[in-house]
């Protein structure tokens, strides 16, 4: 009896078990098939990407479009710039998200929902609509074609998000910990600095992955607000292989590989973090 | 940005150091309900400027005639939004708009979710899981104007998807899956599904891990089957997560511009004009600024309610 | 929200009062689109907005620049390009914040736009300027008899045929009328497989198929959509080069997807074999030798109505240049035109860009290409050249709203006396 009992449970764990691989091999394909077709791309030449019927692998498989782009100069300039703009965005807006979070984690004051309000409903205007009064802005302010000007735009997109996430991470951190800093003498600024942000880091380089991900990828106001290649960023270097008349599609499609590899790398480095940081947000989110 | 960060800092300093007579009390009083101001000012500064500044230029175009091109521009009331209300393609744009973003994100709901709780599974090891959990997250990765065109290489009528269903034989001849007014729409949500899903995977299996197990055992003692404990402990533990993650979602995919624009321009026959679209047109291909304005703040509008919404929601947590 | 929002609407309004302040400032002091030098006879910076340079061989076209720059050494040019997609959105953008930059690269499609917006400058005053004879140039883009655009290099478009697929298809000779096109993509189509006749691409992102794939038809019969710069629409050339596009559609030989098929698409399916048929921008046969050096194909001129014998319009595009109104160096920004336009430079230009040259005296050499390109040459001498979208306000409009109206009568939604009296009504509204 308990032995025909373990049978089954034994039996009945080893079906789940190969109904989860089952799915995760499925849901797998789903995600990664596209991918791999990307990939393959990349090591075609242009005039088989539309071959009949369509192969993996063709006899003109190279490493051509890859060695283009490393050995361009101006391309490896799209990635320094992606990568100067990135990192700028993302530490300046942790640093100001966290100020922001702080305050509405830890202060009651007046129009605080309005002004959280309007933090969250700043980012529903679509970016499209905003393109000519922003542009004539940025104009103005004297930022056009600078690493500033996309950088603090990049932060007007990233902001509200980090605001939201970084509230509720410091949301689920007892109050007890600051008040003690308090107690000691110390000022708000201090038990922050001091106590709330050396246990938050797997909350912030959660938002910090994330904001690097939108400020990488942006390409509307990457493209508008600058002039010169020397300033542009990877998704216009993409861009640009795009002719008027034909793709460059091998080397299309490096570029993109190449471009997501530091963000994977990224992830791989702070996936546990990542993922930590997110419950811990996320939870009281 | 620096210098802003400073006077946070110097007012509770301050505060703290001038709490000696009844006027300098009163003082720090003040500055004590000055200080979150202090904290949030970087963030009001740039959000001002750069944000809201243009929102009401917006605002603005929308009631002008002939905003941009003409120097000039006179005052033209409501006409602009009654342009935009009456418009047929407007309103095929709103309901395309609205089909595209409840599926996308009920289809990311669903997947982010279906995916969380396989990658989440005691039953397999931990190098398994992280594989995967890689693979699932690569959608993410590629800036959008690739995977438009990922995309439609892929549901080329003589693409790879064609040709792997006609292998199989489920379809006899090639589909235009971007061709059809009738499947166009479906395929360009498809697109965006596939890349839209990992966020929503990567913060529930967040939340999954932090449910405490307590719950689970305990639901577990009370001899209760897979489905319950789904319904009864995961799903209650993961309402506010997921509400948040919708919120933003629906927002975010409303804004989705380039997908669309590089997939199909809107078409066929208006099967897959967006709001996004809409305006884009009435703005860069007619030079009606002010109509693009106008439909601009109506989507403005309807969003809020949205931001609305889940201000509420955050607020109620 | 809206209650509470008291404060913050007056908060908000103060500061686009002091944004609109700013921006009138920043307009004010000129926007000089960032050229340094600002006094005459200094040097002077040029800003060229194009997307020329990555549609020639590498290199070519800044040798090009640099020779002018040896010329003259007071004035250096800056190249700036950027995805063609987005030319038409970063111009417009930067033609409402006077930041054009000096000169920029202009399609005929968009000139009225820009003109009447002040963004680009009138042409004709600074030829007389700069005593400079307009006789020499093939043609100029006018609006109000004002020009503001002149074509450098001109692409016609002709008919381009798989010589291989014809052969196999049994169709012994270039189709020249449209019976023997509609016969010879029958026959094309019947080979099965993926191949289709012709290619037919009306995406409506780019909807310029509706001027290289459509009116083509329309022009080549000597036809005419506009009369007296008003839309013509319902005459019957028009009527009938639409209906031959439905019963090209209605014999199922035109290649599946066109509702959202694209140019380069077009152009891949060529190449690959798998359309026989296609009207092209002969910039294109580099394209197609690189990427299929043993595809056996030949241009031919548009086939035309049967019977038809007059001159046949033939479809072009150009990469035209004009001067930003707002630049503070108009003069040397036309010395630079002037340069792209002389003889021996146009002539270069014009043989490296497999284009026609925008100076009449300009002779591009037809015996160092491609033998197409002779053949080309011969086709646009005996035909005129026919885009009657160069200058028309909103022309991507117009051709987006004919497009709305094709794709309903191929997808059975409409009859083609309807889309053509719908679409001749939305005309009007723009041009009418």
């Amino acid at each position: 009896m308990t032995g025909m009992a373990k049978t089954r449970i034994k039996t009945r764990h080893t079906l789940a078990k190969a109904g989860v691989i089952t799915g995760l091999v499925i849901g797998g394909l789903f995600a990664g098939l596209p991918i791999v077709w990307m990939l393959s791309t990349s090591f075609k030449s242009n005039g088989d990407v539309f071959q009949n019927p369509p192969n993996l692998i063709t006899d003109t498989f190279s490493l051509d479009a890859y060695l283009e782009i490393l050995g361009n100069g101006e391309q490896l300039r799209f990635f320094l710039n992606s990568y100067i703009v990135a990192f700028a965005v993302t530490i300046l807006t942790l640093l100001v998200a966290l100020l922001a979070g702080y305050a509405f984690s830890r202060f009651r004051f007046p129009f605080q929902r309005t002004i959280n309000a309007v933090i969250v409903s700043v980012q529903v205007v679509p970016p499209i609509t905003l393109v000519v009064p922003y542009f004539g802005l940025v104009v103005a302010l004297g930022l056009y074609n600078t690493y500033p000007g996309l950088i603090l735009t990049h932060m007007v997109f990233t902001l509200p998000y980090a605001i939201i996430m970084i509230t509720a991470y410091l949301n689920t951190l007892p109050r007890e910990l600051d008040e003690s800093v308090k107690i000691d003498g110390g000022t708000s600024w201090t038990a922050l600095w001091r106590v709330l942000v050396p246990i938050s880091v797997p909350g912030l380089i959660a938002v910090g992955v994330y904001t690097f991900m939108i400020s990488w990828n942006e390409y509307l106001f990457a493209l508008t607000l600058t002039r010169t290649n020397d300033m542009r960023t990877v998704p216009i270097g993409i861009q640009l292989l795009m002719g008027q008349h034909s793709y460059e599609w091998n080397q299309m499609m490096a570029m993109s590989i190449l471009g997501s590899i530091p963000v994977l790398l990224l992830f791989l480095l702070f996936q546990r973090r990542f993922i930590g940081g997110l419950t811990a947000g996320a939870v009281k989110a | 940005m620096t210098s802003a960060n400073v006077d946070p800092a110097a007012a509770p300093l301050t505060a703290a150091s001038a709490g000696g007579s009844a006027s300098g009390r009163r003082h720090a009083g003040l500055t004590r309900r000055l200080v979150p101001y202090g904290y949030l000012s970087p963030t009001m500064l740039l959000l001002t400027v750069l944000m809201v500044v243009p929102i009401v230029m917006v605002i603005g175009y929308s009631f002008r005639d002939n905003v941009i091109v003409n120097k000039n521009p006179v005052f033209a009331g409501l006409v602009n939004y009654a342009k935009v209300l009456t418009d047929a393609d407007f309103l095929a744009a709103l309901q395309n708009t609205a089909v595209f973003i409840s599926v996308s994100t009920a289809a990311h709901l669903v997947l982010g979710l279906t995916f969380a709780m396989m990658l989440n599974t005691k039953l397999l090891g931990g190098i398994t899981k992280a594989v995967f959990r890689i693979v699932y997250i690569l959608p993410w990765l590629f800036t959008i104007a690739v995977i438009a065109v990922i995309w439609r290489l892929l549901l080329d009528p003589a693409g790879v998807v064609n040709y792997v269903l006609q292998t199989l034989g489920l379809i006899q001849d090639g589909v235009s899956w971007l061709g059809e007014p009738g499947t166009a729409l479906w395929a360009v949500t498809f697109a965006n599904i596939w890349s839209g899903y990992p966020f929503f995977m990567i913060s529930l299996l967040a939340a999954l891990q932090g449910i405490s197990a307590d719950l689970y055992e305990a639901a577990a003692v009370d001899g209760t089957n897979w489905l319950q404990r789904f319904v009864h402990v995961t799903l209650p533990q993961l309402r506010p997560v997921i509400i948040s993650m919708a919120v933003l979602d629906l927002i975010w995919t409303s804004q989705q511009f380039a997908l669309i624009w590089m997939m199909t321009g809107g078409g066929p026959l208006n099967s897959t004009e967006m709001l996004s679209t809409y305006t884009y047109k009435q703005a860069f291909s007619e030079y009606e600024f002010a109509t693009a304005s106008a439909a601009a703040v109506i989507v403005l509008l309807l969003t809020a309610a949205l931001a609305f919404f889940y201000v509420r929601q955050q607020r109620e947590q | 929200m809206a209650v509470r929002a008291t404060r913050w609407k007056r908060l908000m309004s103060a500061a686009a009062v002091a944004a609109t302040l700013a921006l009138t400032a920043a307009c004010g002091s000129g926007g000089s689109s960032g050229s340094d030098g600002a006094a005459a006879g200094g040097p002077v910076t040029l800003e060229f907005a194009q997307w020329w340079g990555a549609e020639l061989p590498a290199g070519e076209f800044d040798k090009i620049i640099s020779d002018f720059t040896a010329q003259n050494p007071n004035i250096t040019v800056k190249l700036l390009s950027a995805p063609y997609a987005s030319t038409k959105q970063q111009l417009v953008t930067s033609a409402a914040s006077q930041t054009l930059p000096d000169v920029v690269g202009l399609d005929g499609a968009w000139v009225n736009d820009f003109a009447k917006q002040g963004a680009i400058t009138d042409l004709s005053t600074l030829m007389t300027e700069a005593n400079y004879d307009p006789s020499q140039l093939a043609s100029q883009v006018q609006v109000a008899d004002k020009t503001y655009m002149i074509p450098v290099v001109n692409f016609v478009y002709p008919l381009f045929v798989n010589k291989d697929l014809l052969a196999k298809a049994g169709v012994t000779s270039v189709p020249t009328t449209r019976t023997q096109f509609l016969d010879a993509a029958k026959k094309i189509s019947a080979i099965g497989g993926d191949v289709k006749g012709w290619a037919l691409p009306l995406d409506s992102a780019v909807p310029n198929g509706v001027q290289n794939d459509v009116m083509s038809w329309l022009w080549a019969s000597g036809g005419s959509m506009l009369q007296d710069g008003k839309p013509n629409l319902s005459s019957a050339p028009v009527k009938s080069a639409v209906e031959f596009v439905k019963n090209l559609n209605d014999a199922g030989v035109i290649a599946p997807g066109s509702l959202t098929m694209k140019e380069q698409d077009k152009v891949e399916k060529f190449t690959n074999g798998q359309v026989g048929m296609m009207i092209d921008s002969l910039a294109h046969i580099n394209l197609i030798k690189k990427n299929k050096p043993d595809l056996n194909f030949e241009v031919a001129a548009l086939p035309a109505e049967d019977g038809y014998t007059g001159e046949r319009g033939i479809p072009y595009a150009s990469w035209g240049i004009g001067i930003s109104d707002s630049t503070e160096h108009k003069a040397e920004a036309f010395k630079f035109v002037q340069y792209l336009l002389g003889k021996d430079v146009n002539a270069k230009l014009s043989t490296i860009a497999n284009g026609f040259p925008g100076n009449k005296n300009a002779a591009p050499d037809l015996n160092a290409g491609d033998p197409r390109f002779k053949t080309a040459f011969d086709i646009y001498q005996q035909g005129y050249p026919a885009n009657e979208f160069v200058g028309l306000p909103k022309s991507e409009d117009l051709m987006r709203r004919f497009n709305e109206q094709l794709q309903l009568v191929l997808t059975g939604g409409a009859s083609v006396d309807d889309a053509l009296a719908t679409t001749q009504q939305s005309w009007s509204a723009v041009i009418g």
